[in-house]
């Protein structure tokens, strides 16, 4: 595919475009390379009757103006015929072609020429460069080639937007060579600023090893090596023209925006000058670039916003150190704020004692053993499935808290941890299955102690309270889920009893919870403090947790009840 | 509750026969003491500790000691869900509890689904071979075949004793590590529904810079 590893080529080859310029910048003493374009394109429109003409035979035009030098062959191909001319007049002293231009002047034809050959007229004001402009021309004219045949078509109706569309269409006929579609325009300007380091010092080091290979610069000699170099990239020029008729790009390029804009500087400086000295050896350098560009960054999106950094507001170490910084502290800050709040978070102490995980198992269970039940019912006969309904209402109904009851009696000979335990034994007595509840009463027990011990503020009150709540709870529901389990595994089971059991069950472990509330807001009632509010805000936030507690609890019973239904279907 | 600031919250359950050493193992490894009698586990147990794996990533292991009891099988088979490592244990004493792994594993395998967790084979009671112990029971599994039935299955495989602590860290750092490394490499992700890993809600910033890479990774070139 020649065609598509041109346009490759040509593609990295913009990048040369800056570089190029101001390397021009320093051989020319006009700097006005954009000033000469406006210049002879004005020049094109004040002769656009003559070009009119010129137009009905541009061929002929090409023919003439050659033949005013006559050292060369003339070329059909208009490429071929625009460097020679070129090239003649580069190696023509410049007194020469100043004097052939007046001597053309009358005929639009050498303004036409002048519109459309702005390097070689640049070029040959150089004097001192010869063998260089050689090269700079060959630039241009690798330009002109792929541009020219459409002027001459177009030119007709507006030849004072012939130059737009020239670049335009350049423009777009080189971008297209990317194969990455149109959205890359940005990008594009990245990779070229990245590749036009290379290019240029790639294409510098062609010349120079040409302008020693050729020694004295003698004009004859440049010439006749002008053109023999130009018979070697010839192929590959010919095919541009066609390209570019084929390419309606003039219609489609003006939608290309500002992606042109840039592009076509670097059309514009580029040219042949590269592909001259050594396409194949550029090509695969551009290749090689944009895939090193790309390797791990795909879409070049690192690179673009690192160089759209540069470009910018560029960043001051110290102003990033100090951000870093900054942040460092912040983190910290944070962290140190969220150990703080857990330690006094309900939910994350409440997950800490393990409460979280057993209510999770306990669901699990529950789950599984619903869906059984449900599995039961479906498979059962019409009849019994109404049975195992009323069933499955009964044993809910047996689980329903009762209402409150008044507070017994306690005796006075025993402690309250001991009442607490005595309590759990007597509403599980029927239960059929031996439940654990020491780690409940050793909390309860340690909670008391801390209580009754003197050194403390509001806020160890408040932490202590919250954590015993939640801990509490989590015991709570572990017995739940322990039960559970070992409703499960037993042998013969007595639905009624265990539900029975389970409820009584329920109410002792609420209670207490509404007592270890009360006994720590108790706690921080009698401490002296200057800061009421506060002090309300933590009995009101215990309160709260408590009724949390509750509730949890409570889900851990419902939980439970199929456990306590499957027995009894 | 040193810094309980974590990373990630995996969840590993510990299968395996009755009194194979499951719960001593986690008694170890979370409270580094080994206790000479412990009553049967019923249905299942919970271990948490937080471990590091090798970069640094903070790591909370919630461990799922199930009963090894046939009783608690229909039980303990409803826990499997929402692991993400399985740890095999046997005892290196006792030939049949090395021969029912694979009825273990297969078991983990089909609850577990459709996630695939990561396995370790622990053996137990290494303590007990000991060339000077005159009591002491015989080795019944040898490390070597022990070795190729890991190799074979692609598990890890690692012997331990809760008695002197060797080789218990060890094993739960190798799962750890494991599961880190998937989720590294994006195989295992953290699910909604599914609690085999969680992220610690102490660190809003891990689920973010997870999103940041995932994304690089994603992007593609036009």
């Amino acid at each position: 595919m020649p065609s598509s590893d041109s346009d490759d080529f040509e593609s990295a080859d913009e990048g040369h475009g800056s570089v190029d310029k101001k390397e021009r910048k320093k051989r020319l003493s006009s700097s006005n390379y954009s000033d000469n374009t406006v210049e002879s394109d004005q020049e094109s429109k004040k002769s656009a009757g003559a070009i009119q003409k010129k137009i009905e035979e541009p061929k002929k035009k090409e023919e003439k103006q050659t033949d005013g030098w006559d050292d060369f062959d003339i070329d059909d191909n208009e490429a071929e015929l625009k460097k020679d001319s070129q090239t003649n007049a580069a190696n023509t002293a410049p007194s020469k072609k100043v004097e052939n231009k007046p001597s053309d002047n009358q005929k639009a034809n050498v303004i036409k020429k002048q519109s459309e050959a702005k390097n070689p007229i640049e070029s040959t004001q150089d004097t001192g460069w010869d063998d260089f402009d050689d090269w700079g021309d060959d630039d241009t004219s690798k330009n002109d080639p792929s541009s020219k045949p459409q002027p001459t078509q177009q030119r007709q109706p507006e030849p004072d937007i012939k130059a737009v569309t020239d670049r335009l269409a350049e423009a777009s006929n080189k971008s297209s060579g990317w194969g990455w579609g149109w959205g890359v325009d940005s990008l594009l300007s990245t990779a070229t600023a990245g590749i036009s380091t290379i290019t240029n010092q790639v294409s510098q080091g062609i010349s120079t090893v040409l302008e020693t290979g050729i020694g004295a610069p003698d004009p004859e000699e440049l010439a006749r090596r002008a053109k023999d170099n130009e018979s070697k990239p010839q192929p590959n020029r010919s095919e541009e023209p066609q390209k570019t008729e084929n390419d309606p790009n003039a219609g489609d390029a003006f939608q290309l925006g500002s992606l042109l804009s840039g592009v076509t500087k670097f059309v514009e400086s580029t040219g042949t000058k590269v592909i001259a000295g050594g396409l194949d050896t550029l090509e695969t350098i551009g290749k090689k670039t944009m895939e090193v560009l790309q390797d791990g960054d795909p879409g070049l999106a690192k690179k673009r916003a690192m160089l759209g950094l540069d470009a910018g507001d560029k960043p001051v170490l110290s102003q990033v150190l100090r951000e870093a910084k900054s942040r460092a502290d912040e983190e910290d800050r944070v962290k140190e704020e969220k150990r703080e709040a857990k330690e006094v978070h309900y939910e994350n102490l409440f997950d800490d004692f393990e409460g979280l995980v057993h209510l999770e198992a306990l669901e699990m269970l529950s789950r599984q053993v619903s869906m059984r039940i449900e599995e039961r019912l479906r498979s059962a006969e019409p009849d019994k499935r109404q049975d195992i309904k009323e069933t499955l209402q009964q044993v809910a109904e047996l689980c329903e808290m009762p209402e409150e009851e008044d507070e017994e009696e306690e005796s006075e000979d025993i402690s309250k941890t001991e009442a607490f335990h005595e309590r759990l034994l007597a509403a599980t007595r029927d239960i059929g299955v031996k439940l654990q509840f020491q780690s409940l009463v050793k909390q309860y027990t340690e909670a008391l102690d801390w209580l009754s011990a003197d050194s403390a503020t509001e806020k160890t009150v408040y932490k202590r309270a919250v954590s015993s709540l939640a801990q509490a709870t989590a015991l709570a529901v572990e017995v739940y889920h322990k039960t559970a389990e070992m409703l499960l595994v037993k042998p013969r089971r007595s639905t009624a009893d265990e539900s029975d059991a389970l409820t009584q069950m329920t109410v002792v472990l609420t209670k207490h919870i509404s007592e270890l509330a009360t006994l720590f807001t108790e706690k921080l009632n009698t401490l002296e403090t200057e800061n009421k509010d506060q002090v309300n805000i933590y009995i009101t936030n215990i309160f709260l947790e408590a009724g949390n507690s509750s509730t949890y609890i409570q889900n851990a019973f419902q939980l439970a009840l199929p456990i306590l239904q499957i027995g009894a279907v | 509750m040193v810094d309980p600031i974590f990373d990630y919250q995996f969840r590993l359950i510990l299968i395996g026969d009755s009194t194979v050493g499951k719960s001593s193992l986690l008694k170890y490894f979370t409270d580094g003491k080994f206790a000479e009698l412990s009553d049967p586990t019923v249905g299942v147990d919970f271990f948490a500790r937080i471990i590091e794996v090798q970069d640094g990533t903070r790591i909370k292991l919630q461990l799922w000691d199930t009963a090894g009891q046939e009783r608690f099988r229909s039980i303990t088979k409803s826990y499997y869900r929402n692991s993400v490592g399985a740890l095999l244990v046997y005892d290196v004493c006792n030939r049949s509890s090395f021969e029912h792994i694979p009825l273990w594993m297969m078991e983990a395998k089909r609850h577990i689904e459709p996630h695939r967790p990561v396995f370790a084979l622990v053996g137990c009671k290494i303590d007990l071979v000991g060339t000077d112990n005159k009591n002491g029971a015989r080795r019944e599994v040898s490390c070597e075949e022990a070795r190729m039935f890991a190799e074979e299955n692609g598990l890890h495989h690692v012997e331990t004793s809760a008695k002197t602590g060797m080789n218990v860290e060890e094993a739960f750092v190798l799962v750890a590590q494991e599961v880190y490394n998937r989720i590294q490499t994006g195989e295992y992700k953290v699910e909604d529904g599914w609690d085999g890993i969680k992220t610690g809600f102490n660190r809003p910033n891990g689920m973010d810079f997870n999103l940041l890479e995932a994304e690089t990774v994603q992007s593609t070139c036009c």
